[in-house]
């Protein structure tokens, strides 16, 4: 599980910490690879800045894409039971 | 025997009046304390407990015109009206054309954990499925 934002090292870390996860987060701070990827939210920011939309991509072992939830509205998210599902049908 | 407390019909209406005010309010309230915990209360919840605080605040007014059951009416209304707004237009995102699409490989790239570790996305292949999660951020 890879989490992927423009937060700062230090700022994902209190994050992990605060949520006890132990997963990996991703510092994309100037959103070079969220827009290569076609995942910016333009504007959507405090202030107008860009922003990654939020999105959740499953990829299989060969590294093929095989399950994606691109959000419409920045407060939705995948089911994890949804995710857990795409995960078990690979 | 203990009589139950009569309850003039007034008083019922303008109790009313208070649950919808404070179910609105404490909607909000509810919502932005949440966030703070970083749990978001789910747009169907919120706009379910404010839609319902709407109905009994409409109820208590057609039962009564009195301040409280007009400003229960109005606030909660206003609440409904400012939920909406922020739901259906201020959190919308526009749909881009990703380069992430089912069937087809990934894109590479290379981008530093949070203790500055560089992680590839090609070095998982072969070793273990990924989900990748895009977030805003809390800046």
């Amino acid at each position: 599980m890879l989490a992927l934002s423009p937060d700062s090292n230090e700022r994902s870390q209190q994050l992990a910490n605060r949520l006890h996860v132990n997963y990996r987060f991703l510092a994309d701070p100037d959103l070079a690879v969220t827009r290569r990827l076609g995942l910016v939210h333009a504007g959507g920011g405090p202030g107008g800045k860009d922003v990654p939309r939020p999105a959740t991509i499953l990829i299989d072992r060969a590294g093929v894409v095989r399950w994606t939830a691109f959000g419409t509205n920045v407060q939705s998210r995948p089911d994890p039971n949804e995710v857990l599902r795409a995960i078990r049908a690979l | 025997m203990m009589q139950p407390m009569p309850v003039s019909p007034r008083a019922g209406t303008r109790r009313l009046a208070l649950v919808a005010l404070l179910l609105g309010l404490g909607t909000v309230v509810t919502y932005v304390g949440l966030l703070q915990a970083l749990i978001p209360l789910r747009p169907v919840w919120y706009l379910s407990a404010i839609g319902l605080a709407v109905l009994l605040a409409g109820i208590a007014l057609s039962r009564r015109r009195h301040w409280l059951t007009v400003t229960a009416f109005a606030v909660t209304l206003l609440l409904l009206g400012a939920a909406s707004l922020f739901n259906f237009v201020a959190t919308r995102v526009p749909m881009t054309p990703s380069a992430l699409v089912v069937g087809r490989p990934a894109p590479d790239f290379t981008l530093p954990d949070s203790s500055g570790r560089p992680v590839r996305l090609a070095d998982y292949r072969g070793q273990k499925a990924v989900v990748l999660v895009f977030y805003r951020g809390y800046w």
